[in-house]
């Protein structure tokens, strides 16, 4: 993480917006794609925001490449800022060809009408779309849109590039050709990218570097990684798929919840940890299963919904939790909302680490 | 999935209240549309010609033309930017300056008239210091266009207004972004994308500005070639020759009906 005068982006997003107190910290190098993720209304937006100018600091800083470009006292307008921004659904101006749209950006720099539409030309030819140059933006299709969007977000050579949910008003095959595309031109650009997103998919795979922000707070930071396998809120847990429950060491080899549920494991269960199960690990059964250090609990069911050829069955009982079983368990086992069962997980498959 | 549609033919009730609101619906119906009709059925449209080519209407309608063109570019060119102020802001001062722009609107225009005497008079708020350089406004053309812009402006600001706030903010932060400042922005962005908003404020103002009498009687009097308006002849002919009256009045209500027919398609809904 570069410090005070370095290369790439070091930024602490301190504000107030409607009823969100926004404190966000953000670091990242030249070349990295930091992926921002959260719930909404949790302050991703306005962290942008603020890091394109668009919005004011009541304090922290932001400063690229060593540069300041916000303070509590300082604050540069977005056109003096080397920012490029892409929005969700794309916001082209539609009066504008795809190519005139691109060669805005540098137009409004100074750039003269024949080396910006040289420039411009050069940047869909990146995004695939130097065919589509003369096109309108309503005779494109809404992935053509977000890639024109792109190429003229990054047509001005920005230190520092925003997208906010750029991903998120496709449909899904679209988004998932939109997403490969985005990923290709990304690993071209030298500055520092901010991706804010919902979307747990294009976090994992278009970005270096996680930071979760929940309520106007980070939450929790790391690589991709780091992140799914030692979630550290309930919001990131969700986001990779584990069951997350914050414990409280118990006598050895157990681990209490905090709403008083009883878990055995074989990892560490000294002071305050956070204990994940698989849902995958949870098996379910009609009476009670005896055998191997496992956890068996009475639960009842609260959900089941279908994903594929398995199911994932929501569970209310000591320790609430989501399994995911096979399509066969659900009709041999007469799995119904309402329904009673045993769950079962090894001690092995429950992993603890310090919160 | 679908929300369930409309039947493209709506219940029109049962007999009992056809009659109820019919009757009053109908009689407001004819409220309207009788006299329109009086005018189309009364006038002798073989005359229309001849009316139109009387002496006194050819100068009026030179004047209607150039006030009511003057006033245009003046909403065009003031109440512009009026409306941008307006519609960027939030304060709490603006929904004020909102509301007083609707007062025009409602204001009997002989008031008009009598306020902007009292503005532009010879000891008017304004006018005391221009009658010293020997300018006197009322009873003049500009007083003509100072009625109109009075009467005029507030309809093309309200429709700009409005255009104007339709636009998505978020356009504006792209495009400063890319290093657009406010006013390339405007120039090239904002504009372009409110233009159907512009023209129709336009055609609203003029045919609003073309109609006016009570302001400008009052305010310009009614002199010939100088402050004589159509509507303010067609006053006149109504004494001397109704006829001809008749006739540029079928004029103006065409001109009525044009401007509408252009807003209808395109602005209006």
């Amino acid at each position: 993480m570069s410090g005070g005068g370095g290369a790439g982006l070091d930024a602490r997003i301190a504000l107030t917006r409607g009823t969100t107190e926004v404190d966000v910290a953000l670091t990242a190098e030249p070349g990295q794609v930091i992926g921002v993720l959260g719930p909404n209304g949790g302050g991703k937006t306005t962290t942008v925001l603020a890091l394109a100018g668009v919005l004011r600091l009541d304090s922290g800083h932001v400063r690229v490449d060593g540069g300041l470009w916000a303070d509590s006292t300082h604050h540069l307008e977005p056109e003096q800022r080397g920012v490029g921004l892409m929005l969700a659904d794309s916001l082209l101006f539609p009066h504008l060809r795809a190519l005139d749209n691109v060669a805005y950006g540098p137009r409004s720099r100074g750039v003269g009408r024949g080396a910006a539409r040289a420039r411009a030309h050069t940047e869909l030819d990146r995004v695939g779309l130097a065919d589509r140059a003369g096109a309108k933006p309503a005779e494109l299709s809404s992935g053509q849109q977000a890639r024109v969007a792109l190429a003229r977000a990054l047509a001005t050579d920005p230190a520092l590039l925003l997208l906010d949910e750029p991903l998120s008003a496709l449909d899904p095959d679209t988004r998932a050709r939109t997403r490969s595309d985005l990923a290709t031109r990304l690993a071209a650009y030298s500055g520092v990218t901010v991706l804010v997103t919902h979307d747990p998919l294009d976090a994992l795979t278009l970005a270096d570097h996680l930071v979760f922000v929940e309520d106007g707070r980070v939450t929790q930071t790391g690589t991709p990684s780091e992140v799914l396998r030692e979630p550290r809120s309930a919001y990131v847990g969700t986001v990779v798929g584990l069951n997350l429950y914050a414990a409280q060491g118990d006598s050895r080899g157990h681990v209490r919840t905090l709403d008083g549920g009883r878990i055995v494991t074989t990892g560490p269960t000294e002071g305050a940890v956070w204990a994940t199960i698989p849902p995958t690990a949870v098996s379910l059964h009609a009476h009670e299963p005896e055998g191997s250090p496992r956890n068996t609990w009475r639960m009842r069911i609260a959900s089941v919904t279908m994903q594929g050829q398995s199911a994932r069955i929501g569970l209310l009982g000591d320790v609430p939790l989501t399994a995911e079983v096979t399509l066969e368990s659900v009709a041999a086992l007469g799995l119904r909302v309402g329904a009673e069962v045993w769950a079962a997980v090894k001690a092995t498959e429950v992993r603890t680490y310090p919160r | 999935m679908t929300a369930p549609s409309h039947s493209p033919t709506r219940y029109a009730g049962r007999w009992p209240s056809r009659i109820v609101l019919g009757l009053p619906a109908a009689l407001a119906l004819l409220l309207l549309v009788v006299p329109l009709a009086a005018l189309l059925v009364q006038a002798d449209w073989s005359r229309i010609p001849s009316d139109l080519a009387t002496p006194t209407v050819l100068p009026a309608l030179r004047l209607s033309l150039t006030t009511t063109s003057v006033t245009a570019v003046l909403c065009l060119l003031l109440g512009t930017p009026l409306a941008w102020f307006l519609a960027r802001s939030d304060h709490p001062v603006t929904s004020w300056v909102r509301a007083l722009l609707t007062v025009p609107l409602v204001l009997p225009p002989v008031v008009g008239g009598v306020a902007l005497l009292l503005t532009w008079g010879r000891n008017g708020l304004l006018g005391q210091y221009l009658t010293p350089f020997g300018i006197q406004i009322p009873f003049t053309t500009v007083a003509v266009v100072l009625a109109e812009t009075f009467v005029a402006m507030p309809y093309y600001v309200l429709a700009v207004e409005g255009a104007m706030r339709g636009l998505d903010p978020r356009l504006e932060s792209v495009a400063r972004t890319l290093g657009a400042s406010d006013l390339r922005y405007l120039r090239t962005v904002g504009i372009p994308l409110v233009l159907p908003g512009i023209a129709g404020g336009l055609a609203l103002a003029w045919a609003r500005a073309l109609g006016e009498f009570g302001a400008t009687i009052t305010f310009a009097g009614n002199f010939p070639g100088r402050t004589q308006t159509l509507p303010l002849l067609v006053y006149v002919e109504l004494e001397r020759d109704p006829q001809v009256a008749i006739s540029i009045s079928i004029m103006l209500l065409a001109v009525s009906v044009l401007v509408l027919g252009v807003l209808r398609g395109r602005w209006l809904r």
